[in-house]
């Protein structure tokens, strides 16, 4: 297929379709309101249901129920809507349902701002909700790779069972890039009769399932988080993606850095190297699992003096950074939260006063 | 050829079809070439990308911008500023006003009605092939019907944008060229102009357009990107300037 002109939250809405997603239930809010405003014409195209919910905790259990009946299905929201959706969320992973949750992140706390933010972090990575509970996050930082890891995130959800989160901040979702989308369809999910409440008539095992979260039996309960513990440890073991840039390079800083962010790093790398210094990078495609070995390795690396978490957010991925360096060299962060975007004057500074 | 645009032009299209990015090098261009030369952002419903990101590169150039106050600058607010109004009863050689995409971001252009209607005005709609809700011609006219709906003026003509950002080649400002010129044809609207970006010059054949070109200096960019310098501008492409 030839390449179109997308925004970010366009190709979003029109990767989950091409997954075969056919559920999408959202309530609107900036700057995701486009993938909403897409799916309204286009869900109605291919046979698929749209529904604006009356907020988003609604709109989080409405994706629970379709996905407790074996349904692909996603929703789309910002910030304070993802707050919302926490609940939902909670309830999904407990039950071991597959669902894909996008967050366009703007500045917070509170409403904050309408601007690009990555400051959901730790939200997005450690668990907002209630409980014991991990969600796989897959942060792009282009349009192309928006749209692929949309179509990446259905069958992830369906092989754990678990809600899968793509975290871009504002301007992945706002910008305009070319896209260009694979033919290839992604197949029903072959273990649905897992889960799925959808009849027994459907399914070909006469298993039967509950979808259920209460556990009054504390033995059962804690049982059941050892379960799902087991599952986000294989998570860790099988599901780490990063890419790196300059790191063949004997460089002598090291940054880490997600989404936008990076790409503005990537600039910086780039003047840096025209005035003689070497900076490598690793950019996590996957903020949980944290490339916590690539860092780790990245950061070992001889003549490496300083590592740095450079993020939208004041400091929250900088404790993964951390940890995963362990001590191999100090570590800095920089950010800005306002929804201006660090330049890459900015960054080659912070780099320079910091070798 | 000169651009046959002057008074209050309206610049309109669906999301992301380059409405500001045209806009913004139409009035620096006119401008250098000794007209009067004004702007407003009327984007009250996009959050990114508007016309106030290149406020600094207008104002060097001596065109007056009218935005939002600061406060709600970068706002999802649909604040209209009085001045717009009083700019649209006294025109100057150029106004040019740009509109927020689809049928929605025009709807501001019926709350300005009672200005309108006492100046001669030109909305002019922005056609990118490579969006998806203008792949083809019937996805411009319903676009253009939508917009006519909510604003309640007509649309008197076309400009093409044919771009795929920095992916674009040659043949793809060729090819949009065809679309849109086809589009005007079978409308029975004038094609203004159509864009291409300065660095794809060379490339271009400008014996096959039956219309200008203005060329694009981007800047509307991400923040890793810097705005392109819009300090050696040329007038308009034309097959006399080419030949």
């Amino acid at each position: 297929m030839a390449k179109i002109l997308m925004k970010g939250n366009e190709a979003i809405a029109e990767a989950a379709i091409r997954a075969g997603c056919l559920n999408y239930f959202a309530y609107p809010i900036t700057p995701q309101s486009e993938v909403a405003e897409y799916l309204s014409w286009r869900l109605p195209e291919v046979g698929g249901v749209f529904l604006q919910g009356e907020s988003e905790v609604a709109v989080s259990y409405m994706v629970f129920g379709a996905s407790a009946c074996g349904e692909r299905v996603f929703t789309t929201s910002s910030s304070p809507g993802i707050s919302l959706m926490s609940e939902g969320i909670s309830y999904i992973a407990a039950a071991q349902c597959p669902a894909v949750f996008v967050n366009i992140m703007r500045g917070g706390p509170g409403l904050g701002g309408i601007l690009p933010s990555q400051a959901d972090y730790n939200q997005s990575v450690k668990g907002g909700g209630h409980g014991d509970y991990r969600m796989l996050v897959l942060a792009p930082a282009s349009v192309q790779e928006a749209a692929e890891m949309t179509m990446m995130a259905f069958p992830l959800a369906e092989k754990y069972r678990n809600p899968v989160m793509i975290l871009g901040d504002g301007l992945i979702g706002q910008m305009m890039e070319p896209v260009e989308f694979s033919e290839e369809l992604i197949a029903e999910p072959s273990n649905k009769d897992e889960w799925a409440t959808s009849g027994m008539d459907t399914r070909k095992s006469d298993k039967r399932n509950l979808v259920k979260t209460l556990y009054l039996v504390p033995e059962e309960l804690n049982e059941h988080n050892l379960f799902l513990k087991a599952k986000y440890d294989r998570m860790e073991q099988e599901e780490v993606r990063f890419v790196s840039y300059n790191i063949d390079a004997d460089y002598t800083a090291l940054i880490v850095s997600y989404g936008t962010m990076s790409r503005v790093c990537q600039t910086a790398i780039d003047n840096l190297k025209d005035e003689g210094i070497e900076v490598g990078m690793i950019r996590p495609q996957t903020l949980f699992p944290f490339p916590e070995k690539a860092v780790l390795d990245a950061a070992s690396k001889e003549g490496c003096k300083v590592a740095f978490s450079i993020e939208m957010s004041m400091g929250q991925m900088l404790e993964d950074v951390e940890r995963s360096v362990k001590g191999r060299c100090p570590v800095r962060w920089y950010g800005k939260c306002g929804g201006e975007v660090p330049t890459p004057e900015e960054v080659v500074d912070v780099v320079k006063s910091n070798i | 050829m000169e651009f046959d645009l002057e008074g209050i032009v309206i610049i309109v299209g669906n999301y992301g079809s380059g409405k500001t990015e045209v806009s913004i090098n139409l009035a620096v261009r006119q401008k250098l070439s000794g007209m009067d030369v004004r702007i407003a952002d009327l984007d009250l419903v996009n959050p990114y990308f508007r016309t106030r990101e290149a406020k600094a590169a207008l104002s060097g150039f001596g065109i007056e911008t009218v935005l939002p106050p600061r406060e709600y600058l970068k706002a999802d607010l649909t604040y209209l500023s009085p001045v717009v109004a009083g700019m649209i009863r006294e025109p100057s050689r150029l106004t040019l006003l740009d509109v927020g995409g689809d049928g929605v971001g025009a709807t501001v252009l019926a709350s300005l009605a009672d200005s309108l209607r006492t100046q001669p005005v030109k909305m002019i709609q922005v056609v990118n092939p490579f969006r998806p809700s203008t792949e083809t011609q019937a996805g411009c006219l319903k676009i253009k019907k939508e917009i006519e709906t909510t604003s309640r003026l007509s649309v008197a003509g076309w400009i093409g944008n044919s771009n795929l950002m920095d992916e674009t080649v040659a043949a793809d400002i060729h090819s949009g060229y065809e679309f849109v010129k086809e589009l005007a044809d079978h409308s029975g609207l004038p094609l203004h102009f159509v864009t291409a970006e300065e660095r794809l010059l060379p490339d271009i054949d400008l014996t096959r357009f039956a219309c200008p070109v203005l060329p694009i200096q981007r800047q509307l960019v991400p923040p890793w990107r810097r705005a392109e310098s819009m300090g050696e501008i040329r007038g308009p492409l034309n097959r006399i300037v080419s030949g």
